[in-house]
C-alpha cells in the first residue's frame, strides 16, 4: 500500500508562484503522469515529492505518513523513493554493479543480498552482460537503464521519473515506454512521470495530470484527456487538433466564412470549434465545410492533408490508402461528427 | 530525526564559522581596532599618516600593476598548458604536468635568488649567454625592473592557475566542444569560444589565487624589486613592522588593510564576472574522455611546451641544484668548486630533521583541516542557499590577502591568553595561521571544482537513501577528489616551507623548516638553504611519484 | 566531519601538551637574540655545564623581527623572554623609557670599554662593526672606496654598490644615523646618485660572489664567518673614516613583564656574559668583545682597540630621537626611483 496525497500544495520562488494550490491522491499502483511544457511546474511538484524542495504550503503523506507539512519534513534519503533523473545522473565514478547496489549498500544490506537483488534488478533491466562496465562505456539508453535499476532496486513505494526518456532516440524511447510500464506492473508500485509528451503520457499512465503555469488544466484518464479536453490548452497540448472560429445561436454556428453547422449544446456567442484530425473526412458531395485541397502527405499508413476552408488551413488525417482521391487545388467537403466547443477567449 | 540531521549540518556550518571568527576574524579586527584606537581614543591619524605619504601610493601602485600583471600572464599560460596537458594527445603529458606543478614547491625566496643570479643586468648568467650567442654589445634583460619582478612573479605563480585551471579541464563534457566542432568551428575557435567561456569560473578562480598569492608575497618583491628601488605594499609593510615599536605595527596595520580590500575587491570582481553562471561540465551522463588530435602540431606542440619548461622551470631549479653544491658562487661548479658539505649539513643537523618533522605536522595538519574546511564551504556555497554564506568566503579571503607578517602578529596580540585562549608557542598557533594564510588556495580550487559536478548525481545518492554527508563521501568527494588532493597540497606545500610567521611564531621545540631556512638566508648560506630547497623539492617528487603508482594514476599532484 | 572534530581534538592534546611541557622544575630563562645560531649552540652548551641548576632557552631571530615580536608582545602585557641580546643601545634606551629593563650593576661593569646604562638598564655585550668588502678574485683594493665617504662619493661605482636597509636592519640605521651627522644628509643624495642597492646582507654577499657589486657595507661578522668556514677570498676593507661600532647590548626584563619572573639568575648570566669567557664565545662568533682587555681577536680581523679607536662616533640619544626622521630622509632621498 503506497499511496501519495498532497494537499494545497503552493511553491513560491521569491514572489513568483511555481505551484498554485494543489491538491490530489495518488492512489497505491497508480501510474501518474504530470503532464505539461517546459515551466509548468511539473518538475518541481515531482521534486517537492521527492523531498528535494519544501512547499511554501500544504502538506504531503507518503502511505499516510506525513512528509511535508508546515513543521514536518522528512528529507529525501528517508522517504524511501526512487527516481530517476533527467540527465540519469549516473555516478561516473563507479561501475554498473555498484551504481545500482548503492541504494542497498546504504541501508546495510548483507552482501549476499545485495548481489541476488542486484542481478535481479540488472536481468530486469536488461544489463546482466554489463555489471563490472563503467557508465562511461555505456549507451544513453543503456545508462538510462542503470538509472531506472537503481531506483527501483530497494523495492521503494514510490518511483519517481523526469523526463527519463527524453535523452532517448525514438525506437529506444519506445521500447522504454513499455519496459518501465512492464516493470510498474511486475514490482506494483505508485509511479510518478513527468513528461512534456503527450505519447509518453498516453502510452503508460492510468492517469494524466495536465498543468500549465502551475495550475492544474486536467486530470483524467489518458482516454478522456484526449476525447473530453477540459479546456483549449488541454485540446491543443494534448494530440492534434483544428481550431475553427464561430459564433453560436439558435442551433447553429455560424463560421468566419459565412459557412455553418448545426449545434445542439449550450454554447452561445463566440466559441471555437475543436475537431481531431482524424475525425474528419473527407468527401466529394456535401458535407459541414466546403473547402480547397491545399497539399497532402502520403505517410504510408496514413495520408496528411492540409484543407482550406476560407483562409484557415485545417489538418485532415485519413487512410493511407485515401492519396490521390483529390487533386491538389480542388474543392473538397468536411465532414465530421465527433467535436468539442469551447468558449472563445 | 530531520530536525536533528539539519542541527549536525548547522553545526558544522557553526564550527568553521566560529573557528574562523576566533582565529582569522578577531586578531584582524583587533589589529585594525587598534590602528584606530591609540591611547587617547578614536584617531584617524595612522590613516591620514600612511595614505598621504607618496611613497605608499607608490607602492600600491605598483603592487596592483605587479600583482594585476602576473595574474593575467598567469593564466594566460596557464591556460593554453592547462588544455594541452589535459585535452590533447601531446607527448610527455604527465610528465609535464608534474613539471609545471614542481615550481610550487620552491620557497619563493630560494627561487628568486636563482633568477637573480641567472638574470641580473650585469653579469646574470643566462643574460651573459644570450649576449654571446646573439652578439649583443648589451645584456638584453634587467630583472630589476617591474618586468622583471612580473616575471619572477609570474614563474612562480603561474601553477595556482594551472592547478586549477587543469583540473576543471579534465572533467569537462567533451561534447560540448565536439558541438562545436561540429558546428564547424575550427579547434582553436572551440578552445576560444567554447572551452574558455564554459572554464570561466575555474579561470577566474585561478586568477583570483594568482592575484592574491603575487600581492601579499613578500619574499620576492624583497629581492628582485629592492635593487631598483621598486616598493610594493609588502615591502612597505614590512619596513614599517621592523621599525620594532607599537607604531609601527600600528602603520603597518594600517596599510596591511589595503591589501586586504583589494583582495577582497578582485574577489567580488571576480564573482560579478562569473555572475551567476555555472557551468555544469560533469553531467550524470557519462561520456568518454574526448582528446584532441594535434595531427602535425603533434611535434612542434610539444617542442614549444619543452622549451617553456626549459626556460620556466628547469633552468631555474638546475641553478638552485648546482648552488647547492657550490662552495663559491662566484665561480663555475667545477671538481675543485664543488662540495656537498651543505648537504651534509642537511642530513647530519638534527635541527633540520627535526624542524621538519615539525613543519610536516603543522603543514598536514593544517592542509589537511584546511581542506575539510573547504570541502564545507564549497559545498554550503555551490549546493545551498544558505544565508550569509558568503561571510565565510570573505573572510577566508581576508586572511589571504593579508600579508604573513600582520597575521603573525594579530595572532600574537590576540592568542597569548589575554583573551581566553593562550595557544602562543604552541604548534597550534603555526598551524592557524597556515590555515588563515593558505585556505584560499585550497578552498578556491575545490569550489570551482564542485560547482561543475551536477547536482543531480548527489539528488541520486539522496534519493537512495543517503543522508547528505554520506552522498557527499560516496559521490561528491570522489568526483572532486582529484582537486581536493590539488587543493590540499595548495595549502600544505607553502605551509610546509614558511618563513615570515614561522620566524616569528615558533618556540624552542616548535622550530620549523622555514626558521631553518630563514636562518641559513641570515647566514648567508645560500648554498643550505638551497640544499634545503631542493631536497623539500626531491621529497616531494618521490610523494608524488608514489601517490601516483599507489593510486594508478588518480592521484597526482 | 570525523576529519574535523579529530583536528579539533588533535588542536586541543596540542596546545595542552604544550602548555604542560612548559612546566619544567629548573627556573627557566628564554633570552631572545639575533646572535648566530651556532654561536647560540655554543653557549647554550657551556651553560648547560656552568649553570647546571638553570635552563637557559635562546630564541634566535633577526633584529627587525624580535622587536616587532616584542612590540606585539607587549600589547599582551607579557613578553615572551627574560633577557635581550639584540639591537643597539638605542633601542634599550626606548626599552628602558617603557620601563620594561631590570637594573644591575654587574661586577664586570669596570672592565667595558664601551659606554654603558650607569644604573646598569643595559651593558654592551658583542659589539658589531659596519665595515666595506669586496672581492679579491675580481677587483684589486686599491681601485675600490677605502672609506665611507668614497663608497657614496666615486662615481666609478656607480651602480656597483649594495648596503643593508636601514628600514629593517637596526645597524644599518645607526650606521646611516652616524654617516648623517658626519657628511650631513648630502651623503644619502650621492648614495641614491651613485645607485645603490638596497637589500639583505646575504643577497649583497653573493653580489660580491658573483661580481655583480664591486663593493658592500656590511657587517664584518658575515664576512669573516664566511672566510673562515668556507675558505672565502671576500674581504674587509677597514674604512678610512672609521668602522661604524654598533655596541649590542645585554638587558633583563623586569619581573613584571618578563616570562618567567627570574630575574635574579639574569643577573648572574648576566655577568657571565660580561666575564672574560662569556666573551670568548662572543669573539668565537666572529664579533669583537667589549672589555678593555678583550680575550681574544675574530678569526682575520684586526685588534679590538684599532677599530674603537678609529670608530665613527655614533650618538645613541640622536639615534633614537631621530629614528622616524632618518627614515623618512633615507626612504626620499635613496629609495624613491
Amino acid at each position: 500500500m503506497s499511496s501519495i496525497t498532497l494537499n494545497n500544495i503552493t511553491k513560491n520562488y521569491g514572489s513568483v508562484q511555481i505551484i498554485k494550490n494543489f491538491t490530489d491522491k495518488f492512489n497505491d499502483r497508480e501510474f501518474i503522469t504530470l503532464l505539461g511544457p517546459s515551466g509548468c511546474g511539473k518538475t518541481t511538484m515531482l521534486r517537492m515529492i521527492a523531498g528535494f524542495e519544501r512547499p511554501t504550503t500544504g502538506e504531503i503523506k507518503i502511505n499516510d505518513v506525513v512528509v511535508s507539512s508546515a513543521d514536518k519534513f522528512v528529507p529525501p534519503n528517508l522517504r524511501n523513493i526512487g527516481m530517476v533523473f533527467q540527465s540519469y545522473a549516473v555516478w561516473p565514478h563507479m561501475n554498473v554493479f555498484d551504481n545500482v547496489a548503492y541504494p542497498l549498500k546504504i541501508k546495510h544490506t548483507p552482501r549476499p543480498e545485495i548481489t541476488e537483488r542486484v542481478m535481479n534488478i540488472l536481468e530486469a533491466v536488461h544489463l546482466s552482460p554489463y555489471v563490472k562496465r563503467m557508465p562511461s562505456e555505456l549507451s544513453g539508453g543503456q545508462q538510462q537503464r542503470i538509472a531506472l535499476g537503481r531506483a527501483l532496486v530497494s523495492n521503494p513505494q514510490v518511483l519517481l521519473l523526469d523526463e527519463p526518456l527524453s535523452n532517448l532516440d525514438a525506437k529506444l524511447r519506445e521500447s522504454m515506454r513499455f519496459e518501465i510500464k512492464d516493470v510498474q506492473k511486475r514490482f506494483g508500485i505508485t509511479v510518478v512521470y513527468v513528461t512534456h509528451d503527450q505519447t509518453e503520457a498516453m502510452a503508460m499512465s492510468d492517469r494524466v495530470i495536465v498543468f500549465n503555469h502551475g495550475e492544474v488544466q486536467q486530470t483524467d484518464t489518458p482516454m478522456n484527456i484526449y476525447r473530453n479536453p477540459a479546456n483549449q490548452f488541454v485540446a491543443d497540448f494534448v494530440g492534434k487538433i483544428n481550431f475553427i472560429e464561430g459564433t453560436a445561436s439558435e442551433g447553429q454556428i455560424e463560421f468566419a466564412g459565412g459557412q455553418r453547422m448545426n449545434y445542439s449544446g449550450d454554447k452561445q456567442g463566440d466559441v471555437v470549434v475543436a475537431v481531431r484530425p482524424e475525425n474528419m473526412t473527407m468527401r466529394t458531395d456535401r458535407g459541414i465545410l466546403r473547402g480547397r485541397m491545399i497539399h497532402e502527405y502520403y505517410l504510408g499508413d496514413v495520408n496528411d492533408c492540409r484543407v482550406d476552408v476560407d483562409g484557415t488551413a485545417l489538418r485532415v488525417i485519413s487512410s493511407g490508402n485515401t492519396y490521390g482521391n483529390f487533386h491538389i487545388g480542388g474543392e473538397v467537403w468536411l465532414d465530421f461528427n465527433e467535436y468539442l466547443v469551447f468558449d472563445r477567449a | 530525526m530531520g530536525k536533528f540531521r539539519f542541527d549536525v549540518k548547522a553545526a558544522l556550518i557553526s564550527a568553521i564559522v566560529l573557528f574562523l571568527l576566533v582565529f582569522n576574524v578577531f586578531p584582524m579586527c583587533y589589529l585594525i581596532f587598534r590602528s584606530f584606537f591609540v591611547e587617547n581614543g578614536f584617531t584617524l591619524e595612522p590613516l591620514k599618516r600612511i595614505y598621504t605619504y607618496p611613497l605608499n601610493w607608490n607602492a600600491l601602485r605598483n603592487t596592483l600593476i605587479t600583482a594585476g600583471l602576473s595574474m593575467v600572464f598567469g593564466v594566460m599560460i596557464a591556460f593554453p598548458l592547462a588544455w594541452l596537458v589535459g585535452r590533447t594527445d601531446m607527448y610527455g603529458r604527465r610528465f609535464f604536468r608534474t613539471l609545471f606543478v614542481m615550481t610550487y614547491m620552491v620557497p619563493p625566496y630560494v627561487g628568486a635568488m636563482a633568477w637573480l643570479r641567472l638574470l641580473n643586468p650585469r653579469v646574470g648568467t643566462l643574460n651573459v649567454l644570450l649576449a654571446n650567442i646573439f652578439g649583443l654589445s648589451e645584456n638584453p634583460f634587467n630583472i630589476y625592473t617591474i618586468g622583471g619582478l612580473v616575471w619572477v612573479l609570474t614563474t612562480f605563480y603561474y601553477p595556482y592557475a594551472f592547478i586549477t585551471i587543469s583540473r576543471a579541464m579534465e572533467k569537462m563534457d567533451p561534447s560540448l566542444e565536439e558541438a562545436s566542432k561540429i558546428s564547424g568551428a575550427s579547434p582553436l575557435k572551440t578552445v576560444m569560444t567554447v572551452t574558455f567561456p564554459i572554464m570561466l569560473p575555474s579561470i577566474v578562480a585561478a586568477g583570483l589565487l594568482v592575484f592574491v598569492s603575487a600581492a601579499s608575497c613578500y619574499g620576492i618583491p624583497s629581492i628582485i624589486g629592492a635593487p631598483g628601488q621598486i616598493d610594493t605594499v609588502t615591502t612597505r609593510i614590512i619596513d614599517y613592522v621592523y621599525v620594532g615599536s607599537a607604531e609601527g605595527l600600528t602603520d603597518a596595520t594600517t596599510l596591511a588593510v589595503s591589501l586586504m580590500v583589494i583582495a577582497n575587491i578582485v574577489l567580488y570582481v571576480s564573482n560579478f564576472v562569473c555572475g551567476r553562471k555555472q557551468y555544469i561540465t560533469v553531467s550524470g551522463k557519462s561520456t568518454r574522455p574526448n582528446i584532441v588530435e594535434l595531427g602535425k602540431w603533434r611535434l612542434p606542440v610539444t617542442i614549444l611546451v619543452a622549451v617553456f619548461a626549459l626556460i620556466v622551470v628547469i633552468i631555474p631549479f638546475a641553478t638552485v641544484a648546482m648552488t647547492s653544491f657550490t662552495k663559491n658562487l662566484g665561480k663555475p661548479l667545477s671538481g675543485a668548486n664543488f662540495t656537498t658539505r651543505y648537504w651534509n649539513i642537511l642530513f647530519t643537523r638534527e635541527a633540520i630533521l627535526d624542524t621538519a618533522k615539525n613543519s610536516l605536522i603543522s603543514a598536514s595538519v593544517a592542509a589537511t583541516a584546511g581542506t575539510v574546511i573547504a570541502c564545507v564551504m564549497a559545498w554550503l556555497l555551490t549546493r545551498t542557499k544558505a544565508r550569509g554564506r558568503q561571510i565565510p568566503d570573505f573572510l577566508i579571503t581576508l586572511g589571504s590577502g593579508t600579508p604573513s607578517v600582520v597575521i603573525a602578529l594579530a595572532l600574537i596580540m590576540t592568542m597569548s591568553g589575554r583573551f581566553g585562549i593562550n595557544i602562543y608557542n604552541t604548534l597550534a598557533i603555526m598551524i592557524v595561521a597556515y590555515i588563515v594564510k593558505y585556505l584560499l588556495m585550497g578552498m578556491r580550487t575545490i569550489v570551482s571544482a564542485m560547482s561543475q559536478i551536477h547536482p543531480s548525481l548527489e539528488e541520486a545518492s539522496l534519493i537512495s537513501g543517503a543522508e547528505w554527508h554520506r552522498s557527499f563521501k560516496d559521490v561528491t568527494l570522489p568526483l572532486i577528489a582529484p582537486s581536493v588532493v590539488a587543493g590540499w597540497f595548495l595549502i600544505f606545500m607553502p605551509s610546509f616551507y614558511e618563513l615570515t610567521m614561522s620566524t616569528l611564531l615558533y618556540s624552542t621545540d616548535t622550530k620549523t623548516i622555514g626558521y631553518e631556512l630563514f636562518t641559513y638566508q641570515t647566514y648567508h648560506s645560500q648554498q643550505t638553504a638551497s640544499a634545503i630547497a631542493t631536497g623539500i623539492l626531491i621529497m616531494v617528487v618521490v610523494v608524488n611519484w608514489l601517490l601516483n603508482k599507489l593510486t594508478k594514476g588518480e592521484f597526482s599532484i | 566531519m570525523k576529519k574535523f572534530t579529530v583536528f579539533l581534538v588533535a588542536l586541543i592534546v596540542l596546545s595542552s601538551l604544550a602548555c604542560s611541557a612548559g612546566a619544567a622544575e629548573k627556573p627557566k630563562i628564554t633570552i631572545y637574540t639575533s646572535m648566530y645560531e651556532d654561536v647560540i649552540e655554543a653557549m647554550t652548551k657551556v651553560l648547560h655545564e656552568k649553570f647546571p641548576e638553570y635552563n637557559v632557552e635562546f630564541f634566535y631571530g633577526g633584529t627587525g623581527t624580535l622587536q616587532a615580536k616584542i612590540a606585539a608582545e607587549r600589547d599582551t602585557k607579557k613578553l615572551g623572554c627574560d633577557m635581550l641580546m639584540v639591537a643597539d643601545p638605542s633601542y634599550a634606551l626606548e626599552l628602558k623609557a617603557m620601563g620594561l629593563l631590570h637594573a644591575y650593576v654587574s661586577k664586570e661593569a669596570d672592565n667595558i670599554a664601551l659606554e654603558y646604562d650607569p644604573e646598569g638598564y643595559w651593558y654592551p655585550v658583542r659589539n658589531l662593526n659596519m665595515i666595506l668588502a669586496y672581492n679579491p678574485e675580481n677587483f684589486r683594493k686599491e681601485d675600490l672606496p677605502q672609506s665611507f665617504k668614497d663608497f657614496a662619493y666615486d662615481e666609478n661605482m656607480n651602480g656597483l654598490i649594495s648596503m643593508p636597509n636601514p628600514l629593517t636592519a637596526g645597524t644599518a640605521l645607526v650606521a646611516i644615523s652616524a654617516l648623517k651627522d658626519k657628511y650631513g644628509y648630502e651623503y644619502f643624495d650621492k648614495l641614491k646618485a651613485n645607485h645603490v642597492m638596497v637589500e639583505s646582507g646575504s643577497v649583497a654577499l653573493t653580489k660580491l660572489e658573483t661580481g655583480e657589486c664591486k663593493v658592500i657595507m656590511i657587517l664584518e661578522e658575515s664576512v669573516l664567518k664566511k672566510r673562515e668556514e668556507e675558505d672565502s677570498e671576500l674581504s674587509v676593507i677597514y674604512p678610512t673614516d672609521g668602522v661604524i661600532c654598533v655596541p649590542s647590548p645585554i638587558m633583563t626584563i623586569t619581573d613584571e613583564w618578563s616570562a618567567h619572573g627570574n630575574s635574579k639568575i639574569c643577573e648572574e648570566l648576566t655577568d657571565w656574559f660580561l666575564s672574560p669567557e662569556g666573551q670568548s664565545y662572543i669573539v668565537k662568533g666572529w664579533m669583537h668583545s667589549v672589555l678593555k682587555n678583550p680575550p681574544a681577536v675574530p678569526y682575520d680581523s684586526i685588534p679590538t682597540a684599532d677599530i674603537f679607536r678609529s670608530a665613527m662616533p655614533v650618538d645613541w640619544e640622536r639615534c633614537l630621537n631621530e629614528r622616524t626622521e632618518l627614515r623618512t630622509n633615507f626612504e626620499e632621498r635613496v629609495k624613491t626611483r
